[in-house]
């Protein structure tokens, strides 16, 4: 009879196949799940991408330690009349050791590389930029524009231009916008500009002017939604950002200017 | 003055405090007329003074000082009489103890206790998150319960639960008879209750109970309510709580090694607490002087962190961050390391094998406590700090995922071929193995500073801390409290309850916390009373996940009420450890040893043949026959 | 501190059920107590490092003048605080080198002659706040200053008092060439508060 504590070829060629199998779904599932908001910048098209990459290489490191833990524990339980038995005392492997040192040190340098490029991708100014200055007070968003007219303006919603790329141009259709720069300050205490359809998050920070910049993409509208614990009204400190043609942008413009110096 | 205000004890102690809050309120006014403030009597200054004063005078009352008085004043040096040493009776532990495993015991069932206080709390945070808009607190007290239950949980849980469980195993595991200051270790421990009730009783404050979140960020914190201090005041009684601890740690691992207990022979939960002392001594200081800020802005009007006060003089508001998370980025790992040693333990004992790359596993310790040092500021990618710290501290938070890898690995090297008894301590042991994986591959994610500036405060931070601290640190915390619940009660656990209780947390566990994952890429912000409509239905299902994952706690509390009044009587070693805390009775005697046992080989050496941790009794010259009997259980090929 | 040294049971109390400890092995040359308070200082000079990085902030980061518009440091006053605080580190050698000696005239004067110029700085720095003509709340940088110099006081005055304790022994006869530990320790953290002061010196008012 075959002894049920050996380790044979085919257990090792079955668990390579189950490893691979459980993988295959485990990335296909979490490709396939709707994780993130509808991508309404350029930002967010490249984070979702790099979270692609780090659910391919996660899912096989998770399986392979789940696989050897439930095989482990499936096979080498301790039987009836082995209660006094002990294990062969390996007490190292150097070569293991190394590979298991190696391996993983390769993947996060790889990592950091990926995510050093699209980090600097995210970052990356262009020449034609429309800047806001988004204020954080409790519990309420500020947005300064600059009008028509040069002079500034606060409104609570936003707007930014974006030219539609296809005929349609309603809600959720593709376009092209200028990048939008925020200068973002902090009245009281800190809080945390955040959009969530663009994944771009920055602090606000009282006593210095933070930035970040995105690049809509989609038209719509988007919640805007404060991060950062700042008080009772914390959950409450949302706004909204409109991205909308330029048509309807450069009339909103023009209306809000106007109501400004009239 | 009758006699029991004379003695050492809750008599004394509690007319202490009495006379620690006519000091403070004394004194405060005294300083108020002197500077002629107005008015003369002012209640949030008394207060304050009273929680950093009163909890001296109740120390003193109690009797922790009294030997160290006794010393000032010059009186010839006493010979140790051992008075206040271990346990006669239950009320003995209600008592300024310096018995190690005494301590070990209240440390336990202190920081239980905060655990349960600070789970309840997480209760009604959850009630209030089952449905959106407000059900039943308002945004304040909102506030209050998730910033009292993280601060619980970690300051008062977690933390000293790890300090606790190794003040009891650790000198025995060593052959030390105590540990090296043992009226320090004591102090230390009651130093915990004084934190903790700070922190509870913050909710009697008017306006509330502190609420910026455990992490106190300024300048929200500098002006909140005046609870608040009480965060920041409890915080630094139960950091000196863990530097004296940590200190008591060094010490003794370094200078009361048993004969031929040398470092290479020490077991990992030793090894663990050597590198989490070091961390905790190097680290801790820092989120002390962070809470010293805190309180000068409060309390005497300093400005480290008011951007308002002018050009050219203002404080700088980032900079608390660094210091908090100079200490708290270290602190994960203080709430780690202790349990890398317990699942060592146990996972070597019950696969009856060697671990797996010894060496290698004290090496990534250490390695672990120097990387810790360099990467804070992961918690600050979207913080507004100088944008060129971001690649550099990418790199090196990365990095720490390596040697920590390196420990996952060494486990399952350790499982393969071995004899595995899965009973309960195992099985939270595997369930950490696993449970460990995914926070740790959530917290290399979040290393990733673009995928980080999206998700960084939104629910998947919490999905990874209780990934990393409840799968991680609780599931390692529960494993050592079952695995040597034997040794510290003399009595044998139900090890059904115990298996019933690992599968109801290992699955509500993650029926609660996996679906945050979701919520939070999604967008739900962390730290919120109220959230979009679109999030409803995963929080629902999130917190009756919850509540069940609450009630399978109370098995484990039946389990060990239960068993340490009624269960079966424990040999002094039920499992055939080699290690040394196994080799004395259960529990053990006084002074643990009647000679210091003398160690001859490694502490795992399972399936070697002949081999010998440790000889017990006198090292006398001819130990081959002093060896049998007492020594430990033979072994198979 | 000589009472580390356990001596053989005493069965007096009442406890049958034990019969002293076993004399824990020495595993390492360095003794307990040094090393404790060595490790101790560790965490104080982490929590100098807390304050500094406040310092670093408040004064590189943000860029403030230094000291604040209005506000002036007495740089020779602390620098003749920082003699006398120096000088005492010296007399406190003294007081441990005469322990060692076994000379009992010698211990009382180095621990006297430490404790009084630690009194004088402790004196001489309050003085200094009460005419400084600035208080923590005028700037960050002032609240930085205070914070400094004032945990250093905070320290210096706990030196004193572990200091006030050693020398009470001192003058009931205690410490011999053998035993002086009770000295030592303290001596320890009394040098390190003194070489703390020199750096927050230095950076406080000199730089
Ligand atoms: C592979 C190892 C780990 C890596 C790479 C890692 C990485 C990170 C990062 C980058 C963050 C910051 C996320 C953000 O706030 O935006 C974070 C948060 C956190 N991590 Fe980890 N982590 C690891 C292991 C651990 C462990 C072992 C613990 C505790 C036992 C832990 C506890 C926490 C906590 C409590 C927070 C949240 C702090 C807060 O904002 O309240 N992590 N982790
Ligand atoms: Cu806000
Ligand atoms: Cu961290």
């Amino acid at each position: 009879m075959k002894n049920p504590r050996e380790v044979t070829r085919s257990d090792v060629i079955m668990m390579i196949g189950i490893g691979i199998v459980a993988s295959v779904v485990g990335i296909a599932l979490g490709l396939w799940i709707d994780w993130f908001p509808a991508a309404a910048a350029t930002q967010a098209t490249s984070i979702d991408t790099f979270y692609d990459v780090l659910i391919i290489i996660s899912v096989p490191v998770f399986v392979l330690v789940t696989i050897i833990v439930l095989f482990s524990a499936l096979r080498f339980r301790v039987r009836a009349g082995e209660e006094e038995l002990d294990g062969p005392p390996t007490h190292g492997n150097t070569r293991l050791e190394i590979i298991w040192t190696a391996i993983p040190s390769i993947m996060v340098t790889a990592l950091c590389v990926y995510g050093a490029s699209v980090l600097s991708d995210i970052d990356a100014a262009k020449a034609d930029q429309i800047q806001v200055t988004a204020y954080a007070q409790q519990f309420a968003w500020d947005f300064e524009y600059t009008g028509t007219n040069g002079n500034k303006f606060l409104t609570e919603q936003m707007y930014v231009p974006c030219k539609p790329t296809t005929e349609a141009a309603g809600e959720g259709a593709p376009c092209v916008g200028r990048q939008i720069k925020f200068d973002i300050k902090a009245v009281d205490v800190i809080h945390s500009f955040w959009i969530p359809a663009m994944r771009m998050k920055q602090d606000a920070v009282p006593g210095i002017v933070t930035h970040t910049k995105v690049n809509p993409i989609r038209l719509g509208t988007y919640p805007i939604v404060c991060a950062e614990l700042c008080g009772i009204g914390h959950s409450i400190m949302r706004s909204t950002i409109h991205v909308v043609t330029p048509a309807r942008y450069t009339a909103w413009l023009a209306a809000k200017s106007a109501a400004k110096t009239g | 003055m009758p006699a029991q205000l004379k003695t050492a004890g809750w008599y004394r102690a509690a007319a202490f405090t009495l006379l620690g809050l006519a000091f403070s309120f004394s004194l405060t006014t005294l300083i108020r007329s002197l500077y002629g403030y107005t008015p003369l009597i002012d209640g949030a200054a008394i207060t304050i003074v009273s929680m950093i004063a009163v909890p001296f005078f109740f120390l003193v009352g109690l009797g922790a000082f009294d030997y160290w008085f006794y010393w000032a004043s010059g009186r010839p040096t006493r010979a140790e009489d051992h008075a206040s040493h271990g346990a006669h009776s239950w009320r003995d532990y209600f008592k300024v103890n310096t018995d190690h495993k005494v301590i070990g015991v209240q440390y336990v069932c202190t920081t239980f206790f905060f655990m349960f206080i600070g789970g309840l709390m997480a209760m009604m945070v959850r009630a209030e998150l089952a449905a959106p808009g407000s059900q039943f607190v308002d945004g304040q007290d909102y506030n209050s319960l998730f910033s009292v239950h993280a601060s619980l949980m970690i300051f008062l849980f977690i933390v000293p639960v790890f300090a606790g469980l190794a003040n009891y195993v650790l000198p025995l595991m060593i052959g030390a008879p105590d540990m090296a200051f043992p009226r320090l270790n004591a102090l230390s421990f009651w130093l915990l209750p004084i934190a903790g009730t700070l922190m509870t009783g913050s909710f009697l404050m008017p306006g509330g109970a502190f609420a910026s979140g455990w992490t106190a960020y300024a300048p929200l914190s500098t002006t909140q309510p005046l609870g608040q201090m009480c965060f920041s005041i409890g915080v630094q009684f139960a950091g000196a709580s863990s530097i004296a601890t940590a200190l008591n740690f060094l010490v003794t691992i370094i200078t009361m090694r048993a004969p031929g207990m040398s470092f290479w022979r020490m077991p990992l939960l030793v090894w663990a607490n050597f590198a989490t002392s070091l961390l905790v001594v190097i680290a801790t200081p820092f989120i002390a002087a962070s809470q010293f800020f805190v309180l000068l802005d409060v309390a005497l009007g300093f400005h480290f962190f008011d951007a308002t006060i002018g050009e050219g003089r203002q404080g700088n508001v980032v900079m608390y961050q660094h210091v908090f998370w100079f200490y708290s980025h270290p602190a994960v790992y203080i709430m780690m390391l202790p349990g890398f040693g317990i699942v060592s333990e146990i996972i070597s004992v019950k696969s009856r094998k060697p671990i797996f790359g010894y060496r290698m596993m004290a090496f990534s310790l250490l390695a672990i406590v120097l990387l810790g040092f360099t990467v804070w500021a992961h918690h600050m990618f979207v913080s507004g700090m100088q944008d060129w710290i971001r690649v550099p501290m990418m790199i090196t938070t990365a990095i720490i995922a390596v040697p920590t890898g390196i420990k996952i690995f060494s486990w399952l090297g350790t499982l393969w071929k071995g004899v595995i008894h899965l009973d309960t301590p195992m099985l939270f042991a595997l369930g950490f193995l696993t449970m460990f994986t995914l926070g740790g591959i959530s917290g290399v994610m979040l290393a990733m500073v673009p995928f980080d500036i999206h998700v960084s405060d939104t629910y998947f931070i919490v999905a990874h801390i209780h990934y990393v601290l409840f799968g991680g640190s609780l599931f390692t915390i529960f494993a050592g409290v079952y695995f040597w619940f034997p040794k510290m009660t003399g009595r044998m656990y139900n090890e059904k309850l115990g298996k019933i209780h690992f599968w109801a947390t290992f699955v509500f566990f993650n029926l609660t916390f996996a679906p945050m994952h979701v919520i939070g890429i999604q967008g739900m912000p962390r730290r919120v009373a109220d959230y979009a409509d679109q999030f409803a239905a995963w929080n629902f299902a999130i917190s009756i996940a919850s509540f069940f994952l609450g009630l399978s706690s109370l098995i484990f509390l039946y389990n060990m009420v239960n068993s340490w009044r009624n269960g079966k009587k424990a040999e002094s070693n039920p499992y055939r450890s080699l290690t040394l805390e196994w080799q004395v009775s259960s529990p053990p005697p006084i002074f643990n040893f009647d000679e210091i046992p003398t160690v001859v080989g490694g502490p795992y050496e399972y399936g070697v043949p002949g081999a010998v941790h440790a000889i017990m009794g006198s090292a006398k010259p001819e130990p081959v026959a002093a060896a049998v009997g007492s020594n430990t259980e033979s072994q198979e090929g | 501190m000589e009472a580390a040294s356990i001596e053989a049971a005493d069965t007096s109390h009442g406890h049958g059920d034990h019969h002293g400890p076993p004399v824990a092995h020495h595993s390492s040359t360095v003794d307990a107590q040094t090393l404790g308070m060595l490790l101790f200082i560790v965490s104080e000079i982490m929590v100098f490092g807390g304050f500094f990085t406040a310092y670093f902030f408040i004064r590189i980061v943000n860029g403030n003048p230094w000291p604040a518009e209005g506000e002036e440091l007495p740089q020779l006053i602390a620098g003749f605080n920082t003699a006398v605080l120096l000088s005492s580190s010296v007399t406190m050698h003294w007081a441990l080198e005469a322990a060692k000696h076994g000379n009992r005239r010698g211990m009382k004067l180095g621990m006297l002659a430490t404790l009084l110029l630690g009194s004088t700085f402790l004196t001489v720095q309050i003085n200094e706040y009460v005419h400084l003509g600035f208080a923590p709340y005028n700037s960050a940088q002032a609240s930085i200053f205070y914070g400094l110099t004032g945990l250093h006081g905070a320290h210096v005055f706990i030196g004193l008092t572990l200091l006030l304790f050693a020398t009470v022994r001192v003058f009931k006869g205690h410490f011999t060439p053998d035993e002086h530990q009770g000295i030592e320790v303290p001596g320890i953290y009394w040098h390190f508060v003194d070489v703390m002061w020199v750096i927050v010196y230095v950076s406080v008012y000199i730089l």
